[in-house]
């Protein structure tokens, strides 16, 4: 059955898309990762114009992260203050970003863009993942907590701020920083950021663990809102018929990724995931660098 | 298609008839009509086919040509940097039709000199496309080389036909024709002319017109993303969030 997609204007297979959500949704279950980074190359490959792939994608984060930082918030998992530290620089860094997006449009490169952060993000992160998750198998149930790291000259930095929650005492000028940093990503990728995020937090900021995740999700709300807002105004390229197609399809994934999750090893988990993030960057790099088909390609025709 | 073919047949019959009946003598030489006034947009348009059909009193071949709303349309050439393929030159063409079919009842070169068809712009070699910006010290054979990717990209795309297609006469004045709309058209007003030819000259020209148009909640949702683009942003967030609200409500229960 097929559904024609208002701003996307393009026909496409309305179970393909539910399926699709269902399938990012189940990883984002299993994995406790929203999936924008898998999705957006997804819909990019069925023929999505990029630009409306990524503004749907940046609104379907803002429905998947709230559904997940409620469960958070009940466990007490949420450190609001670093949340909204964060969440400062990432409203810098997505209005920044969306402008960016913007601009790099009217030059004819910002599918190369989209395309080259992808390939350069999922190939750290995937190999890093990849690495990591051998090694903890290696280990085998040797599990060490990664250790916080000694006094470095990121702690010499001024307008320091104490934050209960996470049971730090650093400057500000941190989490701002990150914020901008993954709010640029989350504007030109179409993603929420949770994979730059996360390790991000905990190896940089050096939270625990555990309220790592809730304070994630809970500033990629307002950072995926905010770009969803941007990309409405700026480039038309918000989908809402698809973004709910996802969305319906994601609920219903991620309920049964959960309970598989449950059954499989963390460092099996993360071994999969790797791969599979590496997969999707092999993917985009052939894209990239094997002759396409026309060395002649319609380019943007300066709006609607 | 069968859909459309009964209403279409039909009123070929009436159109016959009244051709007939009026013994050819105060009708117009050439008489075109459409199964559908338009194209409409809606939920589950997957491309449509539309019936051209018209009768001529005269002998004489007939050419059909569809074109779509113009915009300037830029083209870029890919090169290889570093191993990978970048946009680098760009040429912009002036009014380029979004969309643009032929259909005649032999090849049309055959039919009209090459002079007329490029007058008429009948063929999409013969579009005579502008370019209005191109690169530092781009001669004509370079600006030659975007326009044909130009073309191969909307004739990859279904938006252009490479050649064209056939125009059927049915017994000596009736003749028909199909026009296929993908998926991907333009919205706009497409202007459709239809040519009679004797002798590689244009007899007579009838130009009408069609709607190419979105209808019902399509409608509604693009002109709101154009016209209202904060309000339709700060909805699509409210359905975001009312959506994750209820799926962790369902979450809940299930737990």
């Amino acid at each position: 059955m097929q559904i024609y997609l208002p701003i996307a204007e393009v026909s496409v297979n309305i179970f393909l898309i539910l399926g699709m959500g269902g399938g990012i949704g189940f990883l984002s279950g299993l994995f406790g990762v929203g999936g924008g980074f898998l999705m957006t190359p997804l819909l990019i490959f069925i023929g999505i114009p990029p630009a409306v792939a990524v503004g749907t994608e940046a609104n379907q984060i803002v429905a998947s992260s709230i559904s997940g930082v409620l469960a958070h918030f009940k466990r007490g998992n949420v450190d609001v203050k670093m949340g909204i530290m964060l969440l400062i620089g990432g409203v810098i860094g997505s209005t920044f970003g969306v402008w960016l997006f913007t601009f790099l449009k009217t030059l004819g490169q910002i599918d190369l863009v989209i395309k080259l952060s992808y390939v350069i993000f999922l190939g750290i992160i995937g190999s890093l993942m990849f690495v990591e998750s051998l090694n903890a198998m290696r280990r085998a149930k040797k599990a060490a907590p990664p250790k916080h790291k000694g006094h470095n000259f990121l702690h010499a930095l001024p307008f320091k701020v104490r934050f209960r929650r996470s049971k730090l005492y650093i400057s500000a000028i941190l989490p701002i920083g990150v914020g901008i940093v993954v709010g640029i990503l989350s504007a030109i990728m179409g993603v929420g950021g949770g994979f730059v995020m996360v390790p991000a937090m905990i190896y940089l900021l050096g939270m625990p663990t555990a309220v790592v995740v809730g304070t994630s999700l809970f500033q990629i709300i307002f950072v995926t809102a905010n770009v969803t807002v941007l990309q409405a105004v700026n480039n038309y390229a918000v989908d809402v018929v698809l973004a709910l197609l996802l969305l319906i399809g994601g609920v219903i994934g991620a309920q049964f990724g959960a309970r598989a999750g449950a059954k499989l090893k963390g460092e099996q988990l993360r071994g999969l995931l790797a791969l599979m993030v590496l997969g999707v960057c092999i993917k985009i790099a052939l894209d990239l660098t094997l002759t396409p088909n026309d060395l002649y390609a319609l380019g943007t025709t300066g709006g609607h | 298609m069968t859909r459309a073919f009964v209403p279409m047949f039909k009123r070929l019959m009436v159109l016959s008839a009244l051709l007939v009946s009026s013994g050819f003598a105060s009708a117009s030489q050439l008489e075109v009509d459409l199964s559908k006034p338009d194209v409409r947009l809606d939920v589950s348009f997957e491309g449509s086919e539309l019936l051209l059909f018209g009768a001529k009193q005269t002998d004489g071949d007939i050419i059909v040509v569809v074109r779509g709303p113009e915009r300037d349309t830029s083209m870029r050439l890919k090169e290889r940097i570093m191993g990978v393929w970048v946009n680098t030159d760009e040429v912009i063409f002036e009014k380029a039709p979004t969309y643009y079919a032929l259909a005649a009842t032999k090849p049309v070169e055959f039919i009209l000199p090459k002079a007329v068809l490029e007058r008429e712009k009948i063929g999409t070699e013969h579009l005579g496309l502008k370019a209005i910006t191109a690169p530092d010290g781009a001669d004509e054979a370079t600006i030659q080389n975007f326009r044909a990717g130009l073309i191969r990209n909307m004739v990859r795309r279904a938006l252009y036909s490479s050649k064209n297609s056939p125009v059927d006469i049915v017994g000596k004045q009736l003749f028909r024709t199909n026009l296929w709309f993908p998926a991907n058209v333009h919205v706009g007003q497409y202007a459709v002319d239809t040519y009679l030819v004797q002798d590689g000259k244009i007899q007579i020209h009838n130009a009408t017109n069609l709607q190419v148009h979105k209808v019902g909640l399509e409608a509604e949702i693009f002109s709101l993303a154009h016209d209202h683009a904060l309000i339709y942003g700060l909805l699509a967030i409210l359905i975001a969030v009312v959506a994750g609200w209820s799926a962790n409500a369902v979450f809940k229960k299930r737990g």
